[in-house]
């Protein structure tokens, strides 16, 4: 059974990864059989400069799903290059390290120094972070999609996946600029811009008043994107939104997804990414298929 | 590396007043592994609703079965009060930074305890059985009703101080009412865990009078593992997870805003 699938130039042992922000740090973590069954893993978000966070409280549980507003909470890219890459590495599966930055020349700098790092699988541009004190997101504009994608992909030499958000009129449209400028694959989405008050303070319940919403609530709206997307870009798609077994993510193969992402649910159940994995692999077995790409974009319509 | 999720069966899971609950797993790997201070992640629905794990302090553990306090507040304890004897709870733990152990040169031992805070002193106090300090428990609770039997903790050899804000059982008013009975010196601990007020007037007695201590925080978590960053808490260095870098601080690391 060939489960493996690829990005760009890049081979992934199967299609099954973490959405970046849900696998953390944690280093202690890092050395189950989980993780190594992993098809890639994708650490938090990193920044060129550390960043502390948004003040309490961050997160927020509501109904199959939960608010977060984590601010990117991370120690900068040469402190991640310096002392988690190596423990990444470590672990023998691909890596595939997401950025943030406030340019694309920053971009441009944060995939030059990763160049440098080396060993990477992919590099992935968080362009939907919702948490950042930015009244625009770049992914919610096709000119600065396609302006970071392409400073990136000018230097950076492994293969470039833009993440990007829901909060758009049209995914496609963003997709779609991100193909033409050069990416190697989109992964979709990112959180839903949401809020939920205590009505006995009258506050947010969200320390940055509003936070991005995530978990299975959001599911049907992104496997609607991710079918959508997968039907007009020729890059693959990474699908991602509430998955927490294998049968919601079966979906999102179904509907065009090349790889997915375990995201809030991580928290639930650290077994998850490895249950869906399984999962997976029975699907194929009873259905007879020997190859996860007859499986990928089988939707009927 | 350790086996941290596991599946535990329920021995006996009953009100043993009418604010507080004791479950009791049969864990025989949990109660080996947890130190004080300590907790463990109790996926107390099979939907989704709750979404997260609920948070729990180790209340005792002790021939391979671990027990947990706790009072039905939310959806997440309401679920787990219904859950009886043979049940299978899915479990991750133990988690996080347990207390700091007292050295040998320490003479006081003093817990202070608010609510259902006061769970994780009676395993504390059972482990330290041993240790030849002089051992005190101030707990604060709302009522006559939010405190039980402080029989286990005597026996253990610590005395005891109860404060109501309702003074319908000991000394009327919060615990703070009874910090008087803190032996002032280098050789007193504190170890404190409750609401954040009573937190924040512990940091405050400790600092006034030069007094070392930790405190065990609480904060609505997601995974527990120090992964998702959302339990995070200021201190002085930055903010800090209550999960993976708790739930015990010292109590001058912690910073608390009005």
């Amino acid at each position: 059974m060939n489960l493996s699938v690829k990005i760009g130039q890049s081979v992934f042992p199967n299609p099954v990864t973490v959405a970046s922000g849900t696998f953390g740090h944690a280093e202690e973590f890092y050395r189950q059989e989980e993780v190594r069954s992993l098809g890639a893993i994708v650490p938090k978000t990193v920044t060129l400069n550390a960043r502390q966070g948004n003040p309490p409280r961050r997160i927020c549980e509501t109904p199959a799903g939960m608010i977060n507003a984590i601010g990117i909470e991370n120690p900068g890219l040469d402190v991640f290059v310096a002392e988690k890459l190596p423990l990444l590495k470590g672990v023998g599966v691909p890596v595939i390290v997401s950025i943030s930055a406030g340019s694309p020349d920053e971009f441009a700098l944060m995939a030059e120094k990763l160049n440098a790092a080396g060993g990477l699988a992919a590099v992935e541009l968080n362009l939907s972070c919702p948490n950042l004190q930015k009244k625009v997101l770049v992914a919610q504009s096709e000119d600065a999609t396609t302006e970071v994608v392409r400073r990136v992909k000018a230097v950076c030499h492994y293969p470039v996946i833009a993440k990007l958000t829901p909060n758009v009129t049209d995914i496609v449209a963003i997709a779609l600029a991100a193909e033409a400028a050069g990416a190697d694959a989109v992964s979709l989405v990112n959180t839903f811009a949401a809020m939920a008050i205590d009505i006995k303070k009258r506050r947010s319940r969200i320390g940055n008043f509003t936070g991005g919403l995530s978990g299975p609530a959001i599911r049907p709206i992104a496997v609607r994107m991710v079918c959508e997307t997968a039907a007009r870009v020729k890059v693959p798609v990474i699908g991602m939104g509430g998955i927490t077994c294998a049968d919601d993510a079966l979906e999102f193969l179904i509907a065009g997804a090349t790889m997915v992402a375990v995201g809030t649910y991580n928290f639930v159940n650290p077994r998850a990414p490895l249950e869906v994995l399984n999962g997976i692999k029975a699907y194929l077995k009873a259905n007879k298929m020997t190859d996860i790409r007859e499986l990928i974009g089988s939707i009927q319509r | 590396m350790k086996k941290i999720q596991n599946t535990y069966t329920v021995i006996s899971n009953a009100p043993i007043n009418t604010v507080y609950h004791r479950l009791v797993l049969d864990a025989a790997q949990l109660a080996k592994a947890v130190k004080p201070g300590q907790f463990v992640q109790v996926k107390v629905s099979d939907g989704l609703e709750p979404l997260f794990r609920r948070p729990f302090s180790i209340f005792r553990a002790r021939d391979g079965q671990v027990e947990i306090l706790y009072e039905p507040v939310g959806i997440g304890t309401r679920i787990l009060t219904a859950k009886r004897k043979g049940d299978r709870l899915d479990v991750l733990g133990p988690l996080g930074r347990p207390f700091t152990m007292p050295g040998r040169r320490v003479r006081h031992i003093v817990f202070i305890g608010g609510g259902v805070g006061v769970a994780p002193f009676m395993l504390f106090s059972d482990v330290l059985k041993e240790h030849k300090a002089e051992k005190l428990l101030l707990y604060g609770g709302r009522t006559a009703a939010h405190t039980f039997s402080l029989r286990e903790f005597n026996r253990n050899g610590v005395k005891s101080m109860i404060a109501t804000d309702d003074g319908s059982h000991g000394v009327k008013g919060r615990v703070s009412e009874l910090f008087g009975q803190v032996p002032l010196g280098p050789d007193t601990m504190i170890y404190a865990c409750g609401p954040k007020p009573m937190m924040a007037a512990v940091q405050q007695f400790a600092k006034q009078n030069g007094l070392t201590g930790e405190a065990s925080m609480e904060e609505v978590m997601a995974c527990g593992l120090g992964a998702c960053l959302g339990c995070s808490i200021p201190t002085v260095n930055g903010y800090r997870t209550v999960c993976h870098d708790g739930p015990v601080f010292s109590l001058e690391e912690l910073v608390f805003r009005a």
